[in-house]
């Protein structure tokens, strides 16, 4: 992590609003469970974690006071910056392509939606080398065959 | 040995049926096996000492997983939401029976097709060496003096020990503090440490300890004395009322998706029914301290709603406080 | 006792019994190492595998697994910062930066060397004073378990790095996370959002794998261009200076080890969090800073895994409860070879006591060997390019994830932990104390109703109960003592002081 302790981060505001957001949820969700009945209920201990979960929130975004804000002129700027930095191509593409093999798993079997999977990914984060990628899939196909289904009779879809 | 004969000629005749499908050579890859109470607790025991045998007689390999949690919910709705094909079993104890009296989930046995009702198994009510009680009588009267003082150790709504606490109080009274574990086995060790005062326990997971003296019993859910456990009295002693409980117990099934197919259902039916009756696991059954059933079908049905009677209407009159609603909207008929 | 010595050595001298305990030692480095594969799921399994076996054999190859598959956690720790076992969480903490140092070859082999000290600690304090240590750990009340796992608690301001605002808020995060599902006293549901599938909860090492796993990958992926380090082969099994240098600590950790694997209820990953912290507050002075690759950092937490193999065993033997959950399965073995474990145990059949400890020690020695042989090719996977490595990573991640329960809906939940993830570790969070609160928020949870129940619900008697026992008083002592020692309070009370 590179991030200067004194300086905010792009997006780190947003975010850290956001978990006071859910810890609100959480302490919701808690007091739905037996509400304040009893100190020995099913909902106590929920409650007492999310009352510090929202303590905790609100400490963090007390922080924010003694910190520089980032180098960014308003909000849609901060998106921009903060898109630019978490989501570049490498990452869009990636988690589309995880994203695609998790729901492909079911309905076309393990072993192929991994095998595209890997040579997919591979291909577009190498930018090529077809053949290095079809060997290392298949070579991993193979291990995890051999160790799971075979050797530890670990069902696989 | 009508049955067997019957079911493997239901076999045959589906296997004819449906020749060149895939069902007829059921099974060809491993079951996936659920348990519904975890590892080293007596449903697990007598599943894991079952499954080899079962394995011979289908050929295959059965997986089993624990999946405790929810008084055995959450393993039951897990197999009921796997395909219906024959490859995921169920392997339960008594509990789901009494799910939607206590408003835990919907579902009962009735909503999976019985495979095998395996055994049953007795139940001792135990306490440890130094405790004041020689036997329950002595600990129901200290309680009534004492109400609210005692510490019994449960697994938790629905689980065996408070079924047991139900019945008691369906003909007397007992008020004590229920302490929650996570099965028979960590409620063991609190006994064990005297952090608690008394646990009603599955035979099978004390009489090690009862006969090494490390544990005391107090009673046995039984209206007679029990031959492998000399000296320790019959509840009946302290309780004639229960009798009319009595016998009840623990049980042990295996249950498969109910729309399975019946050929796949008769296959398991058979290989579950040789298994249960080899003579290795009868031997095991009874150095384990349970009675064995092997039951399928009708009997089988005929004893799931039997138990389910019995058990919910007392802890109907006990007024057991996790009841939700009374058996009579259930439809459960009283005994 | 020549027979105690013929039952110690049963496993030493036989060749099958030999072979069958190196190959489980060396099948269970693999089942650790990979997460998602658990030592309690391949020895389940081999238990209707070996049913129609002689009884010493299954035990032989049991143990052999269950000793490698505690060490072999480590080895993705290091190598791919993937705990392959939650009992090797901490090691992951310094051993990763290491072999980011291209130190994974030495990481490794002083793992390895480590883990067999703390497993024979742990084998010695068994057979030497099983029946006391057993009865010391049916002294511990639900209080006083509810006491370690406060204690446990603290340990997050060893593992949140900078601010503890933050990991005060991760624990929390993890607690709540360990609660999802049913509660086991009434049977209700507790976050589960009304959804079934929620009612079993979420497993713990989907969390792990997704947090650690799942959430470096995207990590990296930032990072892909980064030549990966070049991993130095040459020093791999630690000097003699180096192990006898970090040999109090070991022995500190193992009998941490030790006491924490006793206990039934707590296991590895308890014991190796606690010897990770008692590492972090001694050692004044260690090789790196903590969390960058500190030797002493990986020492603590493979000695006291490793260690925690010979505690569980204590109550096992002693009294046929189990320690964890892999000595419940052993036990569930024992009954179907028609042995009867419990408090008899030790006394009707004595050599199935001495024959495991003389065959752990076995497990140990093979350890050694197996540990550090094929270390060089091991440390190769770190030089592989990233854009090969990612998507192996993230295969792995799912095979692991789906392993555990056969359930899709657990690998969406694993994926969804990664970018959770990625996104806290981005803003400052540690993943460490995520972990230590979905471990320790429902054992927290558990052992304070329990506690709170057997004083009738008076908090009045339940806070004297935390002072009125032995045990229980030492403990409160540990805690305030940390207390103090380690929060704002001292710093508070130094500057009020020094204000003056």
């Amino acid at each position: 992590m590179d991030n200067k302790p004194d300086k905010l981060q792009v997006g780190e505001r947003v975010f850290d609003w956001l978990l006071l957001l859910f810890s609100g949820a959480v302490f919701y969700h808690a007091y739905q469970i037996t509400g304040f009945s009893s100190i020995n209920s099913a909902g106590a201990f929920p409650i007492g974690l999310s009352l510090i979960l929202i303590a905790s929130s609100i400490t963090i975004l007390a922080g924010h006071r003694r910190k520089q804000k980032p180098d960014t002129q308003g909000a849609l700027d901060e998106l921009k910056a903060f898109l630019h930095q978490h989501f570049p191509l490498n990452v869009l593409v990636f988690s589309a392509l995880a994203v695609a093999y998790l729901i492909a798993i079911e309905p076309a079997s393990f072993f192929l939606s991994t095998f595209v999977f890997l040579v997919l990914a591979m291909l577009f984060l190498r930018r090529g080398k077809a053949i290095g990628s079809l060997l290392t899939a298949a070579g991993a196909i193979a291990v995890i065959y051999v160790l799971f289904t075979v050797v530890f009779r670990v069902y696989l879809p | 040995m009508l049955k067997p004969t019957l079911s493997s000629l239901a076999i045959a005749i589906t296997s004819l049926s449906v020749a060149g499908s895939a069902l007829a050579d059921y099974p060809t890859r491993n079951i996936q096996g659920t348990i519904q109470w975890g590892a080293g607790g007596a449903t697990d025991n007598v599943i894991r000492s079952l499954t080899p045998h079962v394995e011979e007689e289908l050929g295959t390999t059965i997986v089993l997983t624990n999946r405790a949690g929810g008084t055995g919910v959450i393993g039951m709705n897990h197999v009921m939401n796997q395909r219906p094909d024959g490859y995921n079993l169920l392997f339960g104890a008594e509990n789901p029976q009494l799910y939607p009296l206590m408003g835990l989930a919907d579902f009962t046995y009735d909503d999976m097709h019985t495979v095998n009702i395996i055994g049953q198994g007795l139940v001792v009510i135990a306490t440890h060496p130094d405790s004041p009680f020689e036997d329950f009588g002595e600990l129901l009267e200290y309680a009534k003096e004492n109400p609210g003082e005692l510490r019994m150790g449960g697994t938790g709504a629905g689980g065996l020990p408070s079924t047991v606490l139900a019945m008691i109080n369906a003909v007397d009274e007992l008020d004590i503090r229920d302490v929650t574990f996570g099965g028979d086995g960590p409620g063991v060790t609190a006994l064990l440490g005297e952090h608690i005062d008394f646990m009603p326990l599955s035979l099978s997971a004390v009489a090690e300890q009862i006969r090494g003296g490390r544990l005391k019993g107090l009673a046995v859910l039984s209206d007679q004395e029990l031959e492998d456990l000399p000296g320790v009295p019959p509840i009946t002693e302290a309780l004639p009322d229960i009798d009319a409980f009595l016998p009840w117990g623990p049980f042990w099934g295996v249950f498969v998706h109910q729309d399975t197919p019946d050929d796949v259902k008769a296959v398991l039916e058979d290989a579950y029914y040789n298994a249960v009756a080899s003579d290795e696991f009868q031997q095991f059954l009874d150095d384990f301290g349970g009675a064995p059933l092997n039951l399928s079908g009708d009997e089988a049905q005929e004893y799931l709603d039997n138990w389910q009677s019995v058990t919910a209407w007392s802890m109907y009159d006990a007024e057991a406080e996790t009841i939700e609603v009374s058996p009579e909207e259930l439809g459960i008929p009283r005994p | 006792m020549s027979d105690t010595f013929s039952y110690l050595l049963m496993a030493w001298l036989d060749p099958q019994l030999l072979a069958l305990t190196a190959l489980g030692t060396l099948a269970g480095i693999y089942v650790g190492a990979i997460p998602g594969l658990s030592v309690t799921m391949a020895v389940s399994i081999l238990i209707s595998f070996t049913f129609s076996w002689d009884i010493n054999n299954a035990l032989a190859l049991m143990v052999g697994i269950y000793v490698g598959g505690v060490y072999g956690g480590s080895r993705t720790a290091i190598l791919l910062n993937i705990p392959g076992s939650p009992a090797a969480l901490t090691t992951a903490f310094d051993g990763y930066p290491l072999a980011q140092r291209g130190e994974a070859g030495r990481a490794i082999g002083l793992s390895t060397v480590m883990s067999v000290i703390g497993g024979f600690v742990g084998v010695a304090i068994l057979a030497a004073t099983a029946p006391m240590l057993s009865d010391l750990a049916l002294r511990f009340a639900p209080r006083d378990y509810f006491l370690i796992a406060v204690l446990g608690l603290l340990l997050v301001s060893t593992l949140s790095g900078k601010s503890l605002a933050r990991g005060i808020f991760a624990v929390a995060l993890g607690g709540v996370i360990g609660l999802v599902g049913m509660d086991p006293v009434t049977a209700q549901g507790r976050f589960t959002m009304g959804s079934m599938n929620l009612l079993g909860g979420i497993h713990y090492v989907v969390v792990m794998i997704g947090l650690f796993g799942v959430a470096e990958a995207f990590y990296q992926l930032h990072h892909l261009n980064t030549i990966p380090v070049k991993q130095k082969v040459d020093k791999i099994v630690p000097s003699f200076n180096m192990v006898t240098k970090y040999l109090p600590l070991s022995l500190r950790t193992s009998v941490i080890g030790v006491i924490v694997g006793a206990l039934p209820g707590t296991g590895g990953d308890i014991a190796s969090l606690f010897a990770y912290d008692h590492a972090k507050r001694t050692v004044k002075n260690p090789s790196r800073p903590f969390g960058e690759g500190a030797y002493e950092g990986l020492v603590a937490p493979e000695t006291a895994n490793n260690a925690a193999v010979g505690g569980a065993y204590v109550p096992m033997l002693t009294l046929g409860m189990p320690g964890d959950a892999v000595t419940a399965v052993i036990i569930g073995a024992l009954v179907i070879h028609g042995l009867n474990p419990g408090p008899m145990l030790m006394v009707e059949t004595p050599h199935i006591f001495w024959f495991t400890v003389g065959n752990l020690a076995l497990a140990n020695i093979f350890l050694l060997v197996f540990g550090l042989t094929g270390i060089k090719l091991f440390s190769k996977i770190v030089e592989l390019p990233k854009a090969v490595l990612i998507p192996l990573i993230l295969v792995l991640c799912v095979v692991g994830t789906y392993s555990i329960n056969s359930n899709m809906t657990e690998v969406y939940w694993m994926l969804g932990f990664g970018i959770l993830g990625y996104f806290l570790k981005v803003f400052g969070f540690q993943m460490g104390p995520i972990i230590l609160g979905v471990i320790l928020g429902p054992l927290l949870d558990e052992t304070y109703r329990q506690a709170m129940s057997s004083v009738g619900d008076n908090l009045g008697e339940f806070l004297l109960a935390l002072v009125a026992n032995p045990l229980s008083l030492v403990l409160t002592s540990v805690i305030t003592l940390v207390l103090l020692g380690n929060t704002p309070a001292k710093r508070l009370l130094m500057e009020r002081l020094s204000r003056r």
